[in-house]
């Protein structure tokens, strides 16, 4: 049987940083754009012979802003990619998008370029919020972007959105998502606002200035989220995600359920047969190591049995197919379906709305 | 030596009225320490001692000194004492080596309540009593005033009362020369069996028990057969020695002296202290008076907060047990905290001192219950005797419980009089008797149960009085008392590590502070958890744990899964060191902040 995989493709670089993200990601680097894509190709070669039995089902251009970079850039690279790896014609191509960087011809070159899937990071449609999570881009531009992206040409498209923010109530919450429904996008991520420590706004949160979100408000939102989108015909398929029907993202399903996937480009992580590595990640030494020849991993691990359990239990219980009941503790798993927090069927075991707000608990009690 | 040179002594004070700056005083003017290794505190050996300026363990020091050019030199035995109100025993131990003692006073503070217990002790035991001032140097002594109290107090004229300064070494020479003056030479008999009193002993891993003795009659030698009196116990003597200050050998102790005995006794058990030690072989048949065994008077449990370090805490308690024969326990197993150390203690003083030794010597993180009396139970003819509030009977199963009582006297300003006795009376107390000192000060004893005083009394005496009023009690007996034992529930599973016995007036209040404090403390969990506070069946307060909604990762993507993974991990590992009451996790900080008595006592009027 053929090996189905995942490519994800890491682009660091950012106009600004939000206050709330953690993620691999730098402001003013913009210059390195042309050496950074020369390296992604570069990588792509030191690594496709490693993974030339594998056929990829999907890519995903993430960040950072893909879209940072001119879509005939983005075009190139895709082209190249598919010459490097064995990627099925009808696989899902996604590009994260960030609403302030994208005009219709952009998006144009996008689709023409093989993307078949549109992420935006909207966040909020209330100002207030996207004020509080320092992102520069208006409700305006969300709006703006979202209809070129319907202009452009036929593509799923994802909003991501972020509820619990200091300053957001269970209202404007209410009015992001009702705004987001009357779009009609085929893919809704809604997620409950983190704080990671380190990032301004962690240091915010521990210094005191902005207080830490309310859990239980969350909650609020959470139910809401699963009400509101439910009603609106959207399947809850991941704690965060939701979809029309056959719009679920196959390449977060990916991880989800275990399959291997390569991460090329900076700080991004793979994973093949209980092995997980990942590549150095300041963009510049990541530069240096491929223009060296050599393949950048910054480090790696191999699951033991018992880790790799709890991986499958901690990502197969945020979905909405779950889990075969087999892998869990059958007195539990019960109690939990009885308490309503799952449910079981088919053999397997998933989580209800309530449950998967409840995962990490869930999953260490099974 | 002649024993006519001899000189015994010892000096009472309240804490921080200067008894150690005066021992090392001594030290200095005899020149029993080298200049280069003298330091404050000389005395005081333990790292716990010297960090909180206060004597725990007995010392003995040796001091030569002749009192004029040309006289003899003079064999001075300085007994140091602990001056806290949980070591009074300690205290008595000394007086019962000693003809006499400086009974020295502050002269900016007055007499103070160990003042007087520790003066009763002393003149009890029959000893000389050499009043003296110290701190004359200080801007707001009152020398005169002090002066005249302490006459009162002893007998004689405010004349006779010595004046010095330790600090500054005034008056510390006419001091000395003052218990040569007035403190009996020993007066036994050199040429009679050996008896030697223990007044006190350490444990060396490798000597084994070193006993601190006073040489009534006869002789020892390095190597004698000596025989315990009290256990007929015989072993053979290794060294005997004299404290100069460090223990330096010599060949004999006779009648007078003090010094130590190397006793080749492995266990503490053979060679208690207020033991008499004779000679195996023409050895004396009656013992000296010994004095009381030291009572624990507050219990709580002592668990390893790593539950297999249950082993490492009894052979701490073991050892520890060598050089502090006071400390008592049997071992307690507790459902919420598993297996542990029912500990008796002195005082609460003693009870922290012993924790923090466990802590520090062993290497031990500890979990401690919150103290409680011992309480004797009635039932009929019979009296069962409980250390442990949960193994106190259901309520309407016998027919009273008494609670230990004590006599407390509170020495305070007379402005302060009112707030004194507004604590005492909301401490279960009953007056026993008023005195005046002098127009200013006056002289309060209590008849209260020890319960109410063990806690935070004198932290409540210290900040109703601005710090002035001083404390110490004795110990009166057994009263019944209308307590109840109240138990806290989680879901309906009793903890037992918070059970407490409490007076019925104070059970609503003890049981709303305990459930609001653990609602606090309890972290929120997959159900909703209520806590209840229950006399017998009989719920009298409850609080409610509200059930946890969300406990996820929002984001799990971007293949960083490892990251995801270890955080759960963390958790994981978290929950593993919950402690588990029926179906509630209960993290280990909450047992030690919800026990924790530096909060108030519970029911007091803040």
């Amino acid at each position: 049987m053929t090996e189905r995989a995942g490519l994800y493709v890491h682009v660091p670089f950012c106009l600004t940083r939000c206050g709330y993200c953690d993620f691999n990601t730098y402001a003013g680097l913009d210059h390195l754009a042309g050496r950074y894509v020369e390296s992604l190709r570069a990588e792509a070669r030191l690594t496709s012979p490693e993974w030339s039995g594998a056929t990829f089902v999907s890519m995903f251009l993430g960040g950072g802003t893909p879209t940072t970079m001119p879509s005939k850039t983005i075009a190139g690279l895709i082209a190249h990619l598919r010459e490097s790896f064995a990627l099925e014609p009808t696989a899902e191509v996604t590009s994260e998008a960030n609403p302030d960087t994208v005009d219709e011809p952009y998006l144009v070159g996008l689709l023409e370029a093989g993307v078949t899937r549109l992420s935006m990071g909207v966040q909020s449609f209330d100002p207030v919020v996207l004020d509080s999570l320092e992102r520069i881009h208006s409700p305006q531009s969300a709006r703006a972007a979202f209809t070129a992206a319907r202009a452009a040409g036929p593509s799923d498209v994802n909003l991501d959105l972020i509820y619990g923010a200091h300053g957001e109530s269970l209202d404007s919450w209410q009015r992001t998502l009702d705004e987001a429904i009357a779009m009609g996008p085929e893919h809704l991520s809604c997620y409950a606002l983190t704080i990671e420590p380190a990032t301004p706004l962690g240091r915010k949160v521990a210094a005191g200035l902005v207080p830490p979100p309310d859990p239980d408000l969350q909650a609020e939102m959470y139910d809401l989220t699963c009400s509101a989108l439910g009603a609106a015909g959207y399947e809850h398929y991941e704690v965060s995600n939701w979809a029309k029907p056959g719009h679920r993202c196959v390449h977060n399903l990916g991880y989800w359920d275990g399959r291997p996937y390569l991460g090329l480009g900076a700080g991004a992580h793979s994973f093949r047969d209980a092995r997980r590595w990942w590549n150095v990640r300041p963009p510049q030494e990541y530069l240096e190591l491929v223009a060296s020849g050599q393949l950048p991993t910054g480090g790696e691990e191999h699951l033991t049995d018992e880790e790799r359990g709890l991986e499958r239990l901690l990502l197969g219980l945020r979905t909405a197919d779950g889990v075969p009941k087999e892998w869990l503790d059958p007195a539990r798993a019960d109690r939990f379906v009885a308490d309503g927090l799952a449910v079981s069927r088919n053999g397997h075991v998933a989580l209800t709305d309530r449950g998967m707000l409840l995962a990490n608990e869930l999953t260490l009690s099974l | 030596m002649d024993q006519a040179l001899i000189r015994n002594f010892c000096i009472v004070a309240h804490i921080d009225h200067g008894k150690s700056t005066l021992a090392d005083r001594f030290l200095e003017l005899t020149h029993s320490v080298a200049e280069r290794q003298m330091r404050d505190q000389y005395l005081d050996r333990m790292d716990l001692e010297r960090e909180r300026g206060i004597t725990i363990k007995a010392q003995a020091v040796r001091l030569r000194y002749a009192p004029s050019p040309g006289a003899p030199d003079y064999e001075l035995n300085l007994i140091d004492t602990p001056g806290h109100v949980d070591f009074t025993y300690e205290v008595s131990r000394s007086l019962a080596a000693c003809e006499g003692a400086i009974l020295l006073v502050d002269a900016a503070q007055g007499i103070e309540a160990q003042t007087l217990a520790n003066f009763h002790l002393a003149r009890e035991a029959g000893l000389a009593i050499i009043p003296a001032l110290n701190k004359i140097d200080l801007p707001a002594a009152d020398p005169d005033e002090v002066a005249r109290e302490l006459a009162a107090l002893v007998g004689g004229e405010p004349a006779d009362v010595l004046r010095v300064s330790a600090k500054s070494g005034d008056g510390v020479p006419a001091l000395l020369d003052a218990v040569i003056d007035h403190v009996p030479a020993p007066s036994g008999d050199p040429a009679a069996p050996l008896r030697a009193l223990v007044f006190d002993s350490t444990y060396d891993p490798y000597r084994g028990v070193i006993a601190y003795l006073r040489v009534v009659d006869g002789e020892i030698r390095g190597r004698d057969r000596i025989l315990f009196l009290s256990n007929r116990f015989v072993s053979e003597s290794e060294e005997v020695g004299a404290f100069a200050p460090e223990p330096e050998p010599v060949p004999s102790l006779s009648a007078g002296d003090v010094g130590y005995l190397v006793t080749g006794v492995k266990d503490v058990r053979h060679a208690k202290v207020g033991d008499t030690v004779t000679l195996a072989r023409h050895g004396a048949t009656s013992p000296l008076p010994g004095y009381r065994d030291p009572k624990p008077m507050v219990w709580s449990g002592l668990f390893p907060a790593e539950g297999g370090d249950y082993p490492l805490l009894r052979d701490a308690l073991d050892k520890l047990k060598l050089s502090d024969a006071s400390l008592v326990y049997e071992p307690e197993s507790s459902l919420a905290l598993g297996f542990g150390f029912r500990c008796g203690f002195l005082g609460l003083l003693h009870m922290d001192i012993v924790k923090e030794r466990l802590e520090r010597e062993f290497n031990l993180e500890l979990i401690a219950t919150a103290p409680n009396v011992e309480f004797l139970v009635r039932r009929g003819e019979e009296t069962t005797t409980v250390h442990n509030p949960s193994e106190m009977p259901a309520p309407g199963t016998y027919d009273d419980v008494e609670e230990p009582f004590v006599i407390a006297t509170v020495v305070t300003p007379s402005t302060y009089l009112g707030p004194v006795m507004d604590l005492c009376q909301s401490r279960r107390g009953s007056l026993q008797d008023l005195k005046y000192l002098s127009p200013e000060r006056a002289e309060i004893h209590y008849l209260l149960p020890l319960a109410e005083i063990i806690f935070d009394f004198f932290d409540q005496l210290k900040s109703r009085t601005r710090g002035y009023a001083s404390l110490d009690y004795e110990h009166w007996g057994y009263e019944p008392s209308d307590l109840v034992r109240v138990d806290v529930l989680l879901q309906g599973e009793p903890v037992d590590a918070f059970s407490s016995v409490v007076h019925r007036e104070k059970s609503y209040a003890y049981g709303r502070v305990m459930t609001e404090r653990l609602q606090k403390l309890i972290p929120r969990q997959l159900y909703e958890v209520a806590i209840q506070a229950t006399i017998g069946s009989r719920v009298i307060a409850r609080e409610t744990v509200r059930a946890k909604r969300k406990d996820v990762l929002a984001k799990c993507y971007g293949g960083d899964i490892t990251r995801k993974r270890k955080l759960l991990e963390k958790q994981k590992e978290g929950k593993k060191r919950m402690r588990r009451v029926g179906r509630v996790d209960v993290p280990q900080e909450a047992f030690i902040a919800a026990l924790r008595v530096d909060q108030g006592a519970v029911g007091e009027r803040k």
